[in-house]
């Protein structure tokens, strides 16, 4: 009786707050300075801008990238349009769930101007009316710098972008390991096969949904069914499993001979780094086509560690910038985009960062090519020229999950009789 | 003589596994590579202390605004619980179990769904992406464990010398001051130590509430464990740990100099 009258105030208590929650009205803030984006000319949008405060939110997990945007992009920002930015480490995720509650709540100014966003995520959120768009046309640098018939320019993850988003760095899958340890590299689906009869228990790649173990299982079925098929495939579980077929097969053939004989895998890519590294494996894989050069420097990978990729090709896509649909500083996060966009941050960010500018080489002066092409970019990599003529194109983003679901039901711990 | 053998081998297990992690960590913050079976790290690296003295984020305002922002969720929230617990404690009153049971109530919601659902809510206050906002989620997660504390330690000390006070004719203030504040002191200090602790170890929540604004040395550290760079989460964690055993010492120091001083 007396538990049950207790329930019942709780009841009322949780009924009253979120009752609370619904009624309080918003109307907060104008947000940008009265500025009509639409009509506006570029010099107008640059002078709005002028002294203001711009976030950016993206994954902060990268100190490299961390230290880039505060010193490099900061100052050029600064310098050239007097404006504050403002870093800020988020899992996408996060970020999403926090702007779908700001939608939800009504609140027309936000905290977050600039986001790194691409594939799943961008679909969602545009599809969702997270994001402020078209804005892309505005951008000089655009025009300057970037092929716009490009099909990672006009597509992420084979959707439409319409100008809701602006590249910032091309990523592409590379596979690598310690050439003092395995001489061989598997350049091929069968070569790989062979590779991980040679070492069992050495070789496994993290459980999709990760973002790169999820890249590796496509490339694994672009490997063995081809990638054409997939462009305009229709997202649907049935469809998907009979023409992936062959590559679940060998997925599970792979199985046996992979860690923990394929019962399961690690959860993430940072877990597969970290056991190459421990040498635990003897191979990983990385989504960052340089990222063997960086470690190296860092004293994380021996310098015997090369990067390697399939001769058919892997996976390149494209991240981006993008501007949330209640941006306080619209103008601002424009004039930021754009400035990343520019010959002299790209540079700076293939330097440093050593990432896959998305410059157009075509439309670069000859001293800004000869410059991005004296680009030191350090031991065990492959040259920009190597990849981008091994560079095949991602799925449809809806296609992702459904392959991602298959993966669990149809690979991990089974086995070819 | 056997027992005293005895407590001392387990005094000397419990300070290996609690020590013996945190030498790892100091390791691992210098260490290059270290693969197995190697029973020392292979190669060695300053990287991660150039990073956190040099890097991009400041140190120091990080630490200073993590510390502030715990150690007043700590003060605030020992304050509500030993009002709570006297409340509780001490008076009869209808609906006394209610009361009790409603201190404890944040327990029962996972700490995400609680960060999203009062994220909405402090939208529409205007309380979303703030100092203030940030804090008041801490204290609703803090205080459970503040009143479970002062809860106990105050039953046990009871009314009763402060009823003698009372009779001997000191006022209530006074009598609470001199006769129980003293015998409260040991849970005064748990309960910083905890509110602390818990403030200090937020992540979700000062994400989620603080929007990213709001930036704490969990918010730093967190993605360096979630990328795997395992030198520099090891010298940011190493930090962490270091300045919250400070900030302990602190508050005992801090407590029982009140006390020799004679007022406490």
């Amino acid at each position: 009786m007396r538990v049950k009258r207790m329930l019942t105030l709780l009841l009322a208590l949780a009924m009253a707050l979120s009752l609370a929650a619904c009624g309080g009205g918003s109307g907060e803030g104008t947000g940008s300075a009265g500025l009509d984006l639409e009509a506006a000319s570029w010099e107008e949008v640059v002078e709005a801008a002028r002294g203001t405060t711009v976030t950016f939110y993206g994954w902060g997990g990268d100190e490299n990238r961390n230290n880039w945007l505060n010193s490099a992009v900061a100052d050029y920002v600064s310098e050239r349009y007097d404006i504050t930015l403002e870093v800020v480490g988020m899992n996408i995720e996060d970020i999403l769930a926090k702007l779908a509650g700001e939608k939800e709540a009504g609140t027309e100014a936000g905290s977050i101007d600039m986001i790194w966003i691409n594939g799943e995520n961008f679909y969602s959120a545009k599809e969702n009316g997270l994001l402020y768009g078209p804005f892309t046309d505005k951008l000089p640098n655009v025009e300057a710098y970037i092929d716009t018939e490009d099909p990672e320019t006009l597509n992420d993850f084979s959707m439409p972008i319409e100008g809701y988003e602006a590249p910032y760095a091309k990523a592409q899958l590379v596979l690598y390991n310690d050439s003092a340890v395995t001489p061989e590299a598997p350049a091929s689906a069968q070569a790989l096969l062979d590779y991980c009869r040679q070492y069992p228990g050495r070789v496994t790649y993290p459980a999709p949904p990760d973002f790169t173990g999820s890249a590796f299982v496509r490339n694994i079925i672009y490997e063995v069914c081809g990638w054409e098929q997939f462009q305009d495939m229709e997202a649907d579980y049935d469809t998907v499993k009979a023409a992936i077929e062959p590559a679940l097969e060998y997925l599970r053939e792979l199985n046996p001979y992979l860690w923990n004989e394929g019962r399961t895998f690690p959860d993430t890519s940072t877990t597969v780094d970290s056991m190459f590294a421990d040498g635990e494996l003897v191979m990983s894989m990385s989504y960052a086509p340089f990222t063997v050069a960086t470690g190296i420097d860092q004293g994380l990978l021996s310098d015997t560690t090369r990067t390697f990729v399939f001769d058919n090709g892997t996976i390149g896509n494209t991240n981006y910038m993008a501007i949330a649909f209640n941006s306080p500083n619209k103008a601002g996060a424009m004039v930021v985009i754009d400035a990343i966009l520019s010959a002299e941050v790209q540079l700076s960010q293939y330097e440093t960062l050593r990432e896959l500018p998305v410059v157009d080489a075509d439309k670069l002066s000859q001293e800004e090519r000869a410059a991005f092409d004296a680009v030191d970019l350090g031991q065990g990599v492959l040259t920009q020229a190597e990849l981008l003529s091994h560079r095949l194109p991602e799925m449809p983003a809806d296609l992702v999950p459904v392959i991602e679901e298959i993966w669990l039901d149809e690979v991990v711990g089974q086995y070819n009789d | 003589m056997g027992k005293k053998w005895f407590s001392r081998l387990l005094l000397l297990v419990t300070a290996v596994c609690i020590l013996l992690p945190a030498a790892l960590l100091l390791v691992w913050s210098v260490t290059g590579r270290w693969p197995w079976p190697r029973l020392t790290p292979e190669t060695y690296t300053l990287r991660t202390l150039r990073e956190l003295l040099f890097g991009s984020t400041s140190l120091l305002r990080l630490l200073g605004s993590s510390v502030a922002l715990a150690g007043t969720t700590a003060v605030l929230s020992t304050a509500v619980a030993v009002l709570t617990a006297r409340a509780t404690e001490l008076y009869r009153f209808p609906g006394r179990s209610l009361a009790r049971f409603c201190g404890l109530l944040p327990l029962l919601i996972p700490g995400t769904v609680f960060a999203i659902g009062v994220h909405l809510v402090f939208l529409r206050l205007g309380l979303a992406d703030t100092v203030a906002g940030v804090l008041l989620v801490h204290l609703v997660t803090a205080l459970p464990y503040a009143i479970a504390i002062l809860t106990d330690v105050t039953a046990a000390v009871g009314a009763n010398l402060e009823e003698q006070a009372a009779v001997l004719g000191a006022g209530p203030l006074a009598a609470f001051r001199w006769a129980t504040l003293p015998r409260l002191v040991p849970g005064i200090l748990s309960s910083l130590s905890m509110a602390f602790t818990l403030s200090y170890s937020q992540y979700f929540s000062t994400l989620i509430v603080g929007g990213g604004r709001v930036r704490t040395l969990a918010m730093v550290l967190v993605p360096y464990i979630q990328s795997g760079d395992r030198p520099l989460a090891s010298a940011y964690a190493a930090v962490f740990t270091g300045s919250a055993l400070l900030v302990f010492a602190l508050f005992e120091w801090a407590i029982h100099r009140l006390e020799r001083r004679g007022e406490l």
